[in-house]
């Protein structure tokens, strides 16, 4: 007997504006996917075995981006099903409603830790959009379990709010103590480099993304679904992926999956693992 | 038949009035037109108008909405019709099929505006609503928006208003950015330049470009079923305020900055939340009435709010509409019905829907998506209803407050403007036997007109919705796959240097044309359209005028004199708009500056081509003569500080024989990188290709100056090669801006390449060769080569316009 497809749930809150592409970067790992809106059924909801929050700007940023999303009663439903251990993955503005929720980094799980603060960048302000190399620091979460720990990846960010803070005291250092920061920004060598431009925004640590203790639940700035496909990748980027971009000019292979299709299979990955468990 | 007007509404007294009376009269009414135009109203209608008819002939009848001082020359000289044209100009958007998959017609929608008073008044809010209205032309006409771009005009940054300048610039890009970002559509380019003439007037054009399948396209009208069915029109989306009351006659005045704190009220208040929810809201929409099969109309409000909208509608199908303002949501009370039907309020749609679909359309806006919950005010309510009779009546608190015929309502009113050349300065830009071929290049390089547009495009989303292949800064044209899973690719670019406007408007219009033709083909995608912004100064004075009819008559032949790659047709310009009194109180227009948009077709979207050069040890070859002409260009108005000349003349036959080879080239992938010449010449279009390559690798270039003999009217003779060129004349060479392209070719490829160029009868030289020395050097100047370092370059192209915009 065939087993069904994970089903995944992109969910669209009011003035969010990524869920489309979302969905066909989730689909291309093999995923059955569906766009779910904001005042929809729970009880439908909760059915689905995974979830992404994608980009925008839910309620127009209103008070601070993802504020008021993070107190919308889907949010209640998935407080619930990241509690079964169901993979929940924020992309961008859907990282800043986990983070306002208080789902990540979950230590007192609905309490804000942590924020996604306003840029922070040498002679400009406001949105940035840019490509980043992003190393994975963990493997063990829904959004980073295909890869190889220490893989650079690139993925673009863009947004005006992606610095990570906290004014907790040693949280920094216990969510790097857990394993609990997935992603941080490199070099294009995948050399260390805190400074802008390869650290975008200023973010504490350069850390671009995390994760709850548990793995299942992951915020991150960068968008993976406009690094799905190989197209996607700008042909000037430096690395291993933009000489391969380069030489698909003019082939077909210019159509297969990017870096950031990773991100989609880790999340397929770790929704089969956790069906088999359960 | 002379109607009288509806007994209780108030009047605009216009019949048996002396000038003086009438002058104050419609001074009292907040009514702008003309004296003469006021009595041809009571004339058409045979009475006198009331408040509201008044507000809307007045709206009606502004230079913005009425094209009265364009029309006719714009009829005369531009090519409208081509046999891909599926709609010219004269509805919301032009449209034009790009191609068939599958037995599915798929087609461009294009739109082209300006929104220049707003965003010189208040920058943010201006810029923000000029995206906010040109989407709503294209999603009108049931397509998706896929693309934005915008030609920015601005101060001289380093000049007397500089302080107010770099806020607008600020203000400007911040609003594109807060709009465009924010209502999820890809910003693919655009272009900016700084003058001193657009201190009190800056330009803020926007295109946006959209995808519809053939079958699914929606007429602004009422469709014709209505004749024999019940018919509702729904106007959805925010309340109507008061907010750009009079904001087509604003635009159609010389700005007056003493005036600008009333004028703001002028400005529409931008909301691009409600924006993409209405999207995905009137997606659902569409997808309820093509699966009922039923026709609906649909049209955006703009200028003149409900009550151009729904005239227009009505008089498309020979239809009337009667409206109850009272049903109208509004976001105050007690607001005037000429208010009501006439304000400008964002982020409204009129659909027209058979009343058995009304309901749903209503339950879709106002419960599935919650617009009362998301936005105050916000909703989807029916205002009234198409008649069979052609009138058009407004009905406020019971009373009618508008009754006349359609036909009356939209009547056109035409001008025959006077036009006269104006004295030009004919000087050629001199260039002094000592000068310093290096610092020219890096002067020229630095210019904010030349300089990266680096600090501009990070601030826009150029990536969402997933389609984008080629990003602002990678190439001459943004290049997206719009349809998911398919090839084919859609390329754009908007150009028109106003320097040319200042000096020969006639070639002005032609080279943005060819501009725009040319980035476009450098990408390798075939031109399939044109769209036209023409932004000049107040067209009752005949010089500026003048310059209109010329620079309108350079874009009508450029588009027939290139034509399209495949056929004898011209490229049809599909839409466009004229923006005219960029002019300040002062007295100082604006330099001429007509603005195009070129739209193209790639048949395989993975054969496009970038401008970075791809390997050391490649060839360089150059396509376009070089006459060394210099009127208009960097080199002169920079460091040679001359202003007057000629520029180089647009030659149509040798722009459409480059445009056919180059994307003969991509397609058969005989290039490894493809770069248009144009501002700052061959000289800054190597560099910008030397910059452009990826980080990692490090690639320099030599070009050998004394290839470049032989072109007509040229400074050096062919058999000049090989030998060394005087300073003055390598730098001419370099820098002037005669149109042409430059090539990475493998060594391979250069037989077939060569092959190709000569059967296309192209003129082009083998210019030089890639390198792995991260340097550009000059070969055969005399005195020996110029080097100069890659740092250096990046160094002034980087950084020269990011240093005005802080």
């Amino acid at each position: 007997m065939t087993r069904p497809y994970p089903r995944i749930a992109v969910i669209r809150f009011p003035g969010m504006n990524c869920e489309e592409e979302t969905r066909r970067a989730v689909a291309a790992a093999g995923l059955a996917c569906d766009v779910f809106m904001w005042n929809g059924p729970t009880d439908e909801l909760a059915l689905y075995d995974g979830y992404v929050l994608p980009g925008g700007f839910s309620y127009q940023d209103r008070v601070r981006a993802g504020a008021i999303a993070a107190k919308d009663r889907v949010v209640d439903c998935l407080f619930e099903e990241a509690a079964a251990g169901k993979p929940v993955i924020g992309i961008c503005n859907g990282a800043q409603i986990l983070l306002e929720a208080g789902l990540v980094p979950g230590f007192e799980p609905g309490r804000v830790e942590m924020g996604l603060a306003t840029n922070i960048m040498p002679d400009r302000d406001g949105y940035y959009t840019r490509w980043t190399h992003l190393e994975v620091v963990d493997t063990g979460s829904s959004a980073t379990c295909s890869f190889g720990r220490g893989d650079v990846v690139p993925i673009p960010v863009a947004h005006a709010e992606g610095r990570f803070v906290t004014s907790t005291e040693g949280l920094l250092d216990r969510l790097e103590e857990n394993g609990q920061v997935v992603l941080r920004y490199v070099g294009p060598d995948g050399a260390s480099d805190p400074g802008f431009p390869s650290n975008p925004n200023g973010s504490s640590r350069a850390i671009a993304g995390i994760r709850n203790v548990e793995g299942n639940v992951v915020a991150m700035m960068p968008h993976p679904e406009r690094a799905a496909w190989l197209f996607q990748v700008p042909e000037r980027l430096a690395g291993p992926w933009g000489a391969s971009r380069r030489s698909a000019r003019g082939e077909r292979t210019l159509l297969e999956p990017g870096p950031g299709a990773a991100v989609m299979r880790s999340l397929r990955t770790f929704a089969e693992r956790r069906s088999e468990e359960a | 038949m002379i109607s009288s007007a509806p007994p209780s509404a108030r009047i605009v007294r216009i019949r048996n009035t002396t000038d003086e009376e009438l002058t104050l009269g419609l001074a009292g009414a907040g009514l702008s037109f003309s004296l003469d135009e006021a009595r041809k109203v009571a004339k058409i209608l045979g009475r006198d108008p009331t408040v509201v008819e008044a507000h809307i002939f007045n709206t009606m009848w502004s230079e913005h909405c009425s094209y009265k001082s364009s029309r006719t020359v714009l009829g005369e000289h531009l090519p409208t019709e081509a046999s891909n044209v599926v709609l010219g100009p004269g509805e919301d958007a032009g449209i034009v099929r790009l191609c068939e998959i599958d037995g599915v017609s798929y087609c461009v929608a294009i739109a082209h505006e300006s929104h220049n008073h707003p965003s010189q008044i208040v920058p943010n809010e201006g810029a923000a609503t000029g995206i906010g209205g040109i989407v709503r032309d294209v999603y009108c006409m049931g397509a998706d928006v896929v693309g934005v771009m915008d030609p920015l005009r601005f101060g001289d940054p380093e000049g007397p208003n500089a302080e107010r300048t770099r806020e607008i610039v600020h203000g400007v890009v911040e609003g594109i950015w807060q709009y465009g970002d924010a209502l999820g559509v890809p910003n693919l380019g655009g272009d900016v330049y700084f003058d001193r003439s657009f201190d009190d007037n800056c330009l803020v054009n926007v295109v946006a470009l959209g995808l519809v399948r053939e079958d699914a396209i929606v007429r602004s009208r009422v469709p014709a079923e209505a004749r024999d069915a019940s018919y509702d029109l729904v106007l959805v989306g925010k309340p109507t305020d008061p907010s750009g009351f009079g904001g087509a006659t604003f635009a159609s005045r010389i700005l007056d900055e003493e005036k600008a704190l009333s004028d703001k009220y002028a400005v529409q208040v931008p909301d691009p939340f409600l924006k993409r929810m209405l999207t995905v809201a009137t997606q659902e929409v569409l997808a309820l009435v093509r699966e009922r099969g039923a026709a609906i109309g649909f049209k955006d409000l703009g200028a003149g709010g409900i009550a151009c909208a729904t005239s227009e509608v009505g008089a498309a199908a020979g239809l009337g509409v009667r409206i109850d303002l009272s049903k109208v949501p509004v976001a105050e009370r007690d607001m005037a019905p000429e208010v009501i039907a006439c304000s400008e309020t964002q982020e409204r749609y009129c659909l027209v829907v058979p009343t058995g679909l009304t309901a749903d359309v209503l339950r879709i806006f106002n419960e599935d998506f919650e617009l009362p919950e998301l936005c105050h005010g916000a909703r989807a309510e029916v205002i009234g209803e198409v008649i069979p009779e052609p009138r058009f009546v407004l009905l406020h608190e019971g009373a009618v407050v508008c009754d006349a015929s359609t036909e009356e309502i939209t009547t056109g009113i035409c001008y025959a403007r006077p036009a006269a050349e104006r004295a030009r300065n004919a000087d050629a830009p001199a260039v002094p036997a000592d000068v310093d071929v290096t610092a020219a290049i890096l002067a020229v390089a630095g210019s904010p007109n030349v300089a990266s547009r680096e600090h501009v495009y990070r601030h826009y989303d150029g990536e969402v919705k997933g389609n984008t292949v080629v990003r602002p800064g990678e190439a001459d044209a943004g290049v997206i796959a719009p349809i998911p899973g398919e090839v084919a690719g859609v390329a754009v670019s908007a150009d028109g240097n106003p320097f040319l406007g200042a000096i020969d408007p006639y070639t002005a219009g032609a080279a943005a044309v060819a501009e725009s033709v040319r980035n476009v083909a450098a990408v390798g995608a075939v031109p399939i359209a044109l769209t036209d912004c023409l932004n000049f100064g107040n067209p009752e004075e005949p010089e500026v005028f003048h310059d209109f009819v010329e620079a309108v008559r350079g874009i009508g032949d450029a588009a027939r004199g290139i034509g399209q790659r495949d056929s004898d047709e011209p490229i049809p310009v599909v839409s466009g708009n004229v923006s005219f009194y960029n002019q300040s109180s002062a007295g100082s227009a604006i330099l001429p500056s007509p603005i195009v948009c070129c739209v193209g077709y790639l048949a395989d979207v993975t054969k496009h081509l970038t401008m970075g050069f791809e390997e050391p040890g490649n060839a360089i070859y150059l396509l376009g003569r070089r006459t060394g002409a210099l009127g208009g260009s960097e080199f002169a108005r920079g460091p040679l500080g001359a202003t007057g000349g000629q520029p180089p003349a647009v030659d149509f036959e040798a722009e459409r024989a480059m445009m056919s080879c180059v994307t003969v080239l991509a397609e058969a992938r005989l290039a490894a990188a493809c770069h248009d010449i144009s501002d700052g010449g061959l000289a800054i279009a190597a560099l910008e290709m030397m910059l452009t390559a990826a980080p990692d690798r490090s690639i320099g270039a030599w070009v050998d100056v004394s290839t470049l003999g032989g072109a007509e009217r040229s400074v050096l003779e062919p058999n000049d090669q090989g030998r060394p060129v005087a300073a003055s004349v390598a730098a001419r060479l370099l820098l002037c801006e005669d149109g042409g392209y430059l090539l990475e070719v493998a060594p391979r490829d250069e037989g077939d390449v060569v092959a190709l160029l000569g059967m296309k009868d192209v003129w082009f030289r083998r210019l030089g060769e890639t390198t792995d020395d991260p340097s550009l050097t000059i070969r055969s100047v005399e005195g020996g080569d110029v080097t100069i370092a890659r740092d250096d370059l990046a160094r002034a192209w980087n950084g020269g316009a990011t240093r005005v915009m802080l």
